[in-house]
């Protein structure tokens, strides 16, 4: 006798039909776990975009560079066509010139840019707030600021000094200064580029073609293409950025999301191969009563599969459908946090196929393992009472995943330590060893639930027995269900960790360099960094020295750079010698740093350092708008000005190597309680400059503000594992009571009341969540690690890390009040477990 | 006084799915059971002796009637104060032993006083003292698992035996076991109710062992169709039982008895 696939699959409808709730729970978990990768994988995009909006908005268009590898000019014909790549809007070449203008008496000095300004007007990338467009060899557009502090409005006449003699020159229209700010820090006159270069003698040569690119543009997919179609002699590299503070931010936080979905990917497996253990190891005594009236092996397994594709299928789609219903509100609580308008779901195209892909597939797959073990079922196991199955000793197959998983990862650590591998590399390296965690669970979970559960008062010791035991009778679904609480707590610990410290190092960092209490930067400015060149802030800076009650201006200039290894950028500030030095030195103490700077010498960010391998006292060619210098660098420093790809010199020093002397952000620092008063006049001066007057407590908000809608993005997706952590340990702990139904059933028979039956389903379900958090703790501190290590060639200084009691309670707490909450439904379902069932059911 | 009384007990079970009327498994049935009896109840299979034993053990609800166990009515109190009747108050032995495997023999039988918040070191040596009893002290801390289905029984009679309860129902304690070891079974239950006076309902398709009870109740289709009084049975009740004038009130369902 055998039993035809027919009757199986009828055998297989009428167990769905007898026992809804098993296929419901399993649909649900498929459901969950491809709701949560799409829900994050969305919140990641939705953060990602507003991140790049957030970066915008501070710092204009994004564009990467071309550039001579040498350094200086170049000819411009030998740029290929670049607007053919993806993401590219323009592609402007430029040339740089220092030059001096006079009017009437007055001599300023000034960064004169020459573009094709007719066609950027045209595609809106420069803007004009008067008149036209320079086309003609003498016609020039000033900065609106530089204009009014020059008393210019548009067809006056200016002298302009250039190589082959002084020209007159017309003002034919003025640039709105944050449009301006794209071409080049510190320019302030408009040339067309032929008349410039002509000028200079340099005609068809260029100091920079800038590659204008779409705000969704990938720049490093850019950068790469373009690097591709370049002649040898040219490079493509992303600019020294003046949104570069925040820029670093994001990218850590980038990596954060990286980590986080792919986390969220492996707790989904957890989550689906588990409920598909469950549904199979639940019907092992009826599949075995199926082989003992003559199912063959293979048919057991193919209707497992079958089932299994089919509930996966059912599950992937109504996942797909819950994931975007969740993301939205997710999405759009991440960009009001960002700041950034939301503009409705974005969902990648592939992003819907692959959740439910992989839904299906896991299902299949994980089913496969129970199924053959069904099929292997000693028929007659189903008519003895069956009793549970001997618990091994050591499952050292676990033993040995855990050990291969910990070489990848350690292996993949020490190549993005030794920058063999990009710092990318560390975020599978990262899921590499928490999943060697998760696989080391069934082998450590015993003792540490058992000391957890000998945290409970020995009045609920027949509660604590019974959870106890039931916890550790099915070892690998209780560690995929701690797996799952594991990753959510490893990764709210690793993560707030490091969040938290990459959030105070950069406090820590910008308080120290902007300890004053007024900013002031030129209108439109949102960075530290900002336009700079134009003779309305140098008078500024003056009419504020004139202010009764101010105790100190430290005013600070900054340019963009070349060195040999690509952008930097230059910071040229006051050093006063009877304040705190602005400086943050590693590995060098702050008197010998004041005695550098004070020789004319740089100190250069860490990561400007690592990137060319410098060591203090060596010196440096750079080479700012067309002038090469060398610069002795004598020490190194934290810095975020441009991710810490800063040169750093005093403003004398500054003035006499590069000719920079533009003041681009001012600092007043007020005598002792005069802070309030300064506001009005320094109010006026800024208004009449066009500048933008901000207290330092603004300032601190505004860079809070992007720090904590950063750090807000990470936590709602962080707060997404637990919700589906929680859901896990509701699935898996209402198994359990299915399976206890006999045993609760049975204590409820000889006296227990609902109460206590109530209290051995919480106790499960929080011994689970304890033991699951204690884990998460051991993994989520080394993950902590990892993401530090993994970070510091990126940041080029190691971030000093403490141990953070607030941040590994609070993981603590939400992995047992979340596995406490989970429990009420299977609780709620135990306490109305039918005595009768129980007692009569054999 | 009748330790536990039944007046008018029926039980009616919900129709299953598909189908249209429910099984009424219980229809109607007066009894009462005296301090220190021990009463058989025999009947064809599905006459409803469990169903009935279940409902004067307060494991299931009655759909009319009452079940009075020294004078609470059992179908008037809410759950949890079930529970504790159950728990304090009713010993119950089924034919599969239901002993947790997760727990060694002694823990098993001291389950009923743990429930109870009674302190550990009590628990542990009323446990024990039980297990005395019934002649399994030598295999206290063994898990349930390794132990033959007789000495699992053995067991199950301690735990029901270690709250002291008003009453212990036992149904087909011997269903699973060979003759020798359903012999010791029923001996050590007779002895009980010898030696403690303690009140035992035994529920068994035995004829041999309703045989050797002090009163044989006959069940056919929800109904109490015999009851009867066997002096000569080695279980014979005690002297106050024989008063059979205050027991004729609620006899109108007791056919004659023999003899
Ligand atoms: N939970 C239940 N749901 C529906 N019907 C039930 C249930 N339990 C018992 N019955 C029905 O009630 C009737 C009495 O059942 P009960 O188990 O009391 O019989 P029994 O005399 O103990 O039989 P056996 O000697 O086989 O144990 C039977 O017809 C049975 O089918
Ligand atoms: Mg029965």
């Amino acid at each position: 006798m055998s039993l035809g696939v027919f009757e199986l699959r009828r055998l297989l409808v009428r167990q769905w039909t007898r026992r809804p709730g098993r296929a419901l729970a399993t649909i649900f978990s498929v459901a969950v776990a491809v709701g949560a990768v799409v829900a994050t994988w969305v919140s990641a995009d939705a953060s990602r975009v507003g991140y790049k909006s957030l970066t915008s908005a501070i710092e204009g268009v994004p564009a990467v560079d071309i550039l001579s590898r040498a350094g200086g000019r170049f000819e411009a014909s030998d740029v290929p066509a670049l607007a053919g790549i993806p993401g590219v809007r323009a592609v402007v070449p430029l040339f740089y010139r220092p030059t001096l203008l006079r009017v009437g008496e007055k001599r300023v000095r000034e960064i004169a840019v020459g573009v094709d300004a007719e066609r950027l007007v045209a595609i809106g990338m420069l803007e004009l707030s008067a008149g036209r467009a320079c086309t003609a060899i003498d016609e020039v557009v000033l900065d609106e600021n530089l204009a009014r502090s020059l008393g210019k409005v548009v067809d006056d006449e200016i002298l302009f000094f250039a190589r082959r003699g002084v020209r007159r020159m017309t003002v034919v229209g003025l640039a709105v200064p944050t449009s301006l700010r794209w071409f080049g820090e510190g320019a302030g006159v408009v040339l067309d580029i032929a008349a410039l270069e002509d000028m200079s003698n340099a005609l068809g040569l260029v100091d920079r073609v800038r590659v204008a690119l779409t705000p969704a543009a990938d720049r490093k997919g850019v950068v790469e293409a373009a690097g591709k179609l370049l002649p040898d002699t040219l490079v493509a590299e992303i600019p020294a950025g003046r949104a570069a503070m925040a820029e670093d931010v994001m990218h850590s936080a980038d990596l954060g999301l990286d980590f986080v979905t792919g986390l969220t990917v492996a707790m989904s497996w957890f989550i689906v191969g588990n409920a598909m253990l469950m549904n199979v190891t639940e019907r092992r005594r009826s599949l075995s009563l199926v082989r003992l009236l003559g199912a063959s092996g293979r048919q057991i397994r193919r209707m497992i599969t079958m089932e299994s594709a089919l509930l996966g299928a059912v599950g992937a789609a109504i996942g797909v459908a819950a994931g975007l219903a969740a993301a939205r509100p997710i999405a759009a609580g991440i960009s009001r946090s960002l700041q950034a308008p939301f503009t409705g779901l974005v969902v990648h195209p592939a992003i819907i196929p692959l959740s439910a892909l992989m839904g299906i597939l896991v299902a299949v797959a994980a089913a496969w393992w129970p199924a053959r073990q069904a099929a292997a079922v000693d028929p007659l196991e189903g008519l003895a009472n069956a009793p549970p199955p001997p618990s091994p000793g050591i499952p050292w197959r676990f033993v040995g995943a855990a050990l291969v998983l910990w070489a990848f990862a350690t292996g993949m650590l020490g190549l993005v330590i030794l920058e063999k591998l990009p710092p990318r590399a560390a975020v599978p390296a990262g899921i590499a060893m928490l999943l060697s965690f998760v696989a080391m669970t069934p082998v450590i979970l015993p003792p540490i639930a058992r000391a957890c559960a000998a945290l409970v008062p020995r009045r609920f010791r027949i509660e604590r027995e019974l959870a106890l035991a039931q916890i550790l009778r099915q070892p690998v679904r209780t560690a995929l269900t701690t797996g799952v609480l594991v990753v959510a707590v490893s990764n709210g610990i690793g993560l707030g960790h490091a969040i938290r410290d990459n959030v105070e190092d950069i406090r820590g960092w910008y308080a120290r360099l902007m300890s004053a209490d007024w900013v002031m930067t030129p209108a439109g400015t949102m960075s530290a960094a900002a336009e700079g060149g134009g003779a309305g802030p140098r008078s500024a800076e003056e009419d504020v020295r004139a202010i009764g009650g101010v105790d100190r201006i430290d005013v600070i200039g900054i340019a963009a750079g070349r060195v040999a290894g690509g952008a930097c950028v230059i910071v040229a500030r006051d050093v006063p010698d009877d304040a705190p030095l602005p400086l943050d030195p590693v590995g060098a103490d702050e008197a010998t740093v004041r005695a550098a700077l004070a020789r004319g010498e740089a100190v250069a960010g860490t990561v400007l350092a690592r990137r060319l391998g410098l060591v203090a006292g060596d010196d440096l060619a750079v080479e700012v708008f067309g002038r090469k210098t060398k610069v002795r660098v004598a020490a190194l420093v934290v810095d975020y000005t441009s991710g810490g790809a800063s040169l750093i010199l005093r403003r004398d020093a500054a003035k006499r190597l590069f000719g920079l002397e533009s003041a681009d952000v001012i600092l007043v620092t007020a005598k002792p309680g005069e802070a309030a008063a300064l506001r009005a006049p320094l109010q006026a001066i800024a208004d009449g400059r066009g500048m933008l007057l901000r207290s330092f407590t603004d300032m601190k908000r505004f860079v809070d503000g992007i720090v904590n809608g950063v750090v807000g993005s990470l936590w709602a997706i962080l707060g997404l594992g637990f919700l589906v952590g929680s859901l896990g340990v509701a699935n898996t702990v209402t198994m359990n009571v299915l399976e206890q139904r006999r045993t609760l059933g049975l204590l409820r028979a000889v006296g227990m009341t609902s109460r206590q039956v109530t209290g051995v389903v919480v106790l499960e379900s929080v011994l689970l969540g304890l033991s699951g958090a204690v884990i998460g703790l051991i993994a989520g501190l080394t993950t902590a690690l990892f993401i530090q290590i993994a970070s510091q060639p990126l940041l080029g200084h190691p971030i000093r890390s403490t141990l953070r009691p607030t941040v590994i309670l609070a993981n603590m707490l939400a992995a047992v009040v979340v596995t406490a909450l989970a429990a009420w439904i299977p609780a709620r379902r135990a306490a109305r477990i039918d005595l009768l069932e129980a007692v009569s059911s054999e | 006084m009748a330790i536990l009384r039944a007046v008018h007990l029926e039980k009616t079970f919900a129709a299953a799915a598909g189908s249209t009327a429910g099984v009424m498994a219980i229809r109607g049935v007066d009894v009462e059971i005296e301090p220190g009896e021990f009463v058989a109840i025999t009947g064809a299979s599905g006459s409803g002796k469990s169903t009935l034993l279940h409902l004067l053990g307060g494991i299931t609800r009655p759909t009319a009637g009452k079940v009075i166990l020294e004078g609470v009515d059992l179908a008037a109190i809410g759950d949890d104060d079930l529970a504790l009747v159950r728990r304090r108050r009713i010993g119950f032995i089924f034919q599969r032993y239901n002993l947790l495997p997760e727990l060694s023999l002694v823990e098993n039988v001291g389950l009923p006083l743990v429930l109870d918040g009674i302190p550990e070191a009590r628990c542990d040596a009323a446990a024990r003292a039980a297990l005395e009893t019934v002649g399994m002290g030598h295999r206290a801390d063994h898990r349930p698992d390794a132990l033959s289905g007789g000495e699992q029984q053995r067991g199950a009679i301690a735990r029901a035996l270690v709250t002291a309860p008003a009453i212990v129902l036992a149904d087909e304690p011997t269903g699973a076991l060979d003759s020798e070891n359903s012999r010791r079974v029923v001996e050590l239950l007779r002895s009980i109710v010898a030696d403690h006076g303690q009140t035992v309902v035994l529920v068994t398709h035995d004829p041999g062992i309703a045989a050797e009870a002090g009163r044989c109740i006959r069940m056919a289709d929800g109904r109490i169709i015999s009851d009867t009084l066997q002096p000569d049975s080695p279980g014979r009740p005690p002297v106050a039982r024989q008063a059979p004038a205050h027991r004729g009130k609620s006899g109108g369902k007791r056919p004659g008895r023999k003899r």
